[in-house]
C-alpha cells in the first residue's frame, strides 16, 4: 500500500507540475534564489573555517634568540619547550637559515642584504602548537612567558588572527542563515501559494476522490510531493548556478591573490553539504505542499 | 440498508431543506426519490454521502449511524458506495481508463487487479473500445456510463445516483435506467433521484417523493 501511495503521489505530482509548469517555475527559482543565497554564504564560510582550520594546524611560535644567548640559556629554553603540553615539535633555525630563507622569499631586497657587513637575521625556534591542546589562553599565556626566559629576545605568535578570522566565518554564517531564512520563509510561502493555485486547479479531481472515500494521504500526498520535487528542483538549480559562480570568482582570485592566497585550499561545498543543500530545498518544498495541503480535509 | 429517522437539514436562517424524513430501504430495493426542484432530493443524497450533517434526527446506513462517523471513518464509508452525478463529474485530463481505474487504485489493487476490475466493467458497460478517450471526446450518453462504470468498479453493495439523465436524451435516459436495473439485478442497491415521471413509470420501481422538504409520498 504505500509503494502505491508512493507511485501514485509522484505520478499525481509529476503531471501536475508539468499542466502548472509556468508558476511551478516561478516557484522553484524562488526557492533556487533562497538556497543560492543560502549556499552561497556556506560556500564562503567552508572554505574560511578551512583556511583557519589548516593555518590553525600550521600555527606556530617564533621564539627569536638573543645574539648573545648562552649555552646554559639554550638547554633551559629547550627543556622548557620539551615539557610543555601546547607544543607538538619545534625546529630549530640558524642565523644562515633565516638569512637564506629572506633571499629566497624576498630575492629583491635580498641585495641588501648582502651589502651588511654581519647578518642582521636572528636565529629562532619555530615551536608548532599543538591543534588540540593548545587552546588561545593557555597557548597565550605560554607565550607570555617564554617572553620573560633568559636569552629570549621576542616571541610572535600568529593565533589571534586565526581566531579573528574564525569569528569572521562564524558572522558570516549567521547571517547566511538569517538572510537565507527569511528567503526560505518567502519560497515556503511560494511554494504553498503555487501548489493551492494547482490544488484549485484539480478541485473537482480531490472532490471527486473524497467522495469515492480515498485515504487522505492519496488526497494530500500528491499536494506535498509537488512541494517537495519543486523544491528539490530549485536546490538543484542553485547548485547548478553556485559552481560555476565559485569556479569563475576562484579563477579570478587565483589571478589576482592567488599567490597570497593558499587556493589550493579552496574548494566547492562538501558532498555532505550539498546534499543537505537539496534535502534541505525539499524540506522546503514539502513544508509549502504541507501549507497548501491543509485545506483539503 | 437504509433508515432515516425525523431526519431534517436546516441551512442558514431556519430553512428546511429537508424535514422530518423518516424512510426504509431494503437491501437490494430500486427505489426512485422524486420531488420538484428544491425538494430536498439533492440534500438527501448529499446527507447519505455523508458530504453534509443531518441538522435533526439520524440516519443509518448498513447499520453505520452516519452522524457519528470520523473523517477517516467516513471515507471508509465511502468505499462502499458508488455515486453517479448529472453532470458525470469525470475527470478531464484521465483517460477513460484512468477515471474508472482511479477508484482500484486508490483503493490499495495491484495493478493487474486494477486492470482487470477496470477492463470487466467497462466492457460490461459496452465502453471497452472507448478506453483510451478522454470524457471530452465522448457523448453525453457514453461519458454518463463512464460514471457508471467508476461507479460499480469497486463493487459497491449501494449506488446513488443525483439525476443521473438529466443531460441525455430520453433514448439514452432509457438505457441509462436498464443498465441501474440490470445492477440491481445482482444485487446492488440502488436510489436515484430523478423528475423524469415517464422513466419512473417506465422503471416501475417504489417511489419516495418529496415536496418542500418533506416526504409527502411513498409507494
Amino acid at each position: 500500500m504505500a509503494m502505491h501511495w508512493f507511485t501514485y503521489c509522484l505520478d499525481e505530482a509529476l503531471g501536475s507540475l508539468w499542466r502548472q509548469r509556468g508558476s511551478a517555475a516561478f516557484s522553484v527559482l524562488t526557492i533556487a534564489a533562497a538556497l543560492l543565497v543560502l549556499g552561497g554564504f556556506l560556500l564562503v564560510t567552508e572554505n574560511l573555517d578551512r583556511a583557519v582550520s589548516k593555518w590553525s594546524a600550521a600555527a606556530e611560535f617564533s621564539i627569536y634568540l638573543r645574539d648573545d644567548i648562552s649555552q646554559d640559556q639554550r638547554v633551559s629554553l629547550n627543556a622548557l619547550l620539551s615539557d610543555h603540553p601546547v607544543v607538538a615539535s619545534r625546529e630549530y633555525v640558524s642565523k644562515t637559515d633565516a638569512a637564506q630563507r629572506f633571499k629566497r622569499d624576498f630575492p629583491d631586497l635580498a641585495a641588501g642584504l648582502i651589502d651588511l657587513p654581519q647578518n642582521p637575521m636572528p636565529a629562532s625556534i619555530e615551536v608548532r602548537v599543538h591543534p588540540r591542546r593548545a587552546g588561545a589562553a593557555a597557548a597565550e599565556a605560554f607565550a607570555r612567558e617564554l617572553q620573560q626566559v633568559p636569552g629570549v629576545a621576542d616571541v610572535r605568535f600568529d593565533r589571534r588572527w586565526l581566531e579573528r578570522l574564525s569569528g569572521i566565518a562564524t558572522g558570516l554564517r549567521w547571517a547566511g542563515w538569517m538572510l537565507g531564512g527569511v528567503l526560505i520563509a518567502a519560497a515556503v510561502l511560494t511554494v504553498a501559494t503555487v501548489v493551492r493555485l494547482a490544488l484549485h486547479a484539480r478541485r473537482d479531481e480531490v472532490d471527486i476522490m473524497q467522495l469515492m472515500g480515498a485515504p487522505i494521504g492519496f488526497l494530500r500526498g500528491p499536494l506535498v510531493f509537488e512541494g517537495l520535487l519543486q523544491g528539490g528542483l530549485g536546490a538543484l538549480v542553485a547548485l547548478a548556478v553556485l559552481y560555476p559562480v565559485y569556479v569563475i570568482v576562484r579563477q579570478q582570485f587565483a589571478t589576482a591573490v592567488g599567490p597570497a592566497l593558499d587556493l589550493a585550499l579552496a574548494g566547492f561545498l562538501p558532498p555532505g553539504i550539498s546534499v543537505l543543500l537539496v534535502l534541505g530545498g525539499m524540506g522546503v518544498g514539502c513544508a509549502g505542499g504541507f501549507v497548501a495541503a491543509r485545506h483539503v480535509r | 440498508m437504509i433508515e432515516t429517522f425525523h431526519l431534517s437539514k436546516i441551512y442558514g436562517r431556519g430553512i428546511y431543506a429537508l424535514r422530518d424524513v423518516s424512510i426504509v430501504i431494503e437491501k437490494g430495493e430500486f427505489v426512485f426519490l422524486t420531488g420538484p426542484s428544491g425538494a430536498g432530493k439533492s440534500t438527501l443524497l448529499r446527507l447519505l454521502l455523508r458530504q453534509e450533517m443531518p441538522s435533526e434526527g439520524s440516519m443509518t446506513v448498513a447499520g453505520r449511524d452516519l452522524a457519528r462517523l470520523s473523517l477517516s471513518q467516513a471515507q471508509t464509508y465511502r468505499r462502499g458506495l458508488g455515486f453517479v452525478f448529472q453532470d458525470f463529474k469525470l475527470i478531464p485530463s484521465k483517460t477513460v481508463l484512468d477515471n474508472v481505474g482511479l477508484v482500484p487504485r486508490v483503493l490499495g489493487a495491484t495493478s493487474v487487479q486494477q486492470q482487470r476490475r477496470t477492463f470487466q466493467v467497462l466492457k460490461w458497460l459496452g465502453l471497452q473500445h472507448r478506453m483510451n478517450a478522454y470524457p471530452l471526446e465522448l457523448s453525453g450518453g457514453e461519458q454518463q456510463r463512464v460514471a457508471i462504470a467508476r461507479a460499480l468498479v469497486n463493487e459497491p453493495s449501494l449506488i446513488l445516483a443525483d439525476e443521473p439523465t438529466g443531460n441525455l436524451d430520453p433514448d439514452l435516459s432509457l438505457e441509462i435506467m436498464n443498465l441501474f436495473r440490470d445492477i440491481n439485478a445482482r444485487g446492488t442497491t440502488v436510489l436515484i433521484a430523478t423528475h423524469d415521471r415517464e422513466l419512473m413509470r417506465h422503471v416501475g420501481r417504489r417511489t419516495l417523493t418529496l415536496d418542500h422538504g418533506r416526504l409527502v409520498d411513498s409507494r
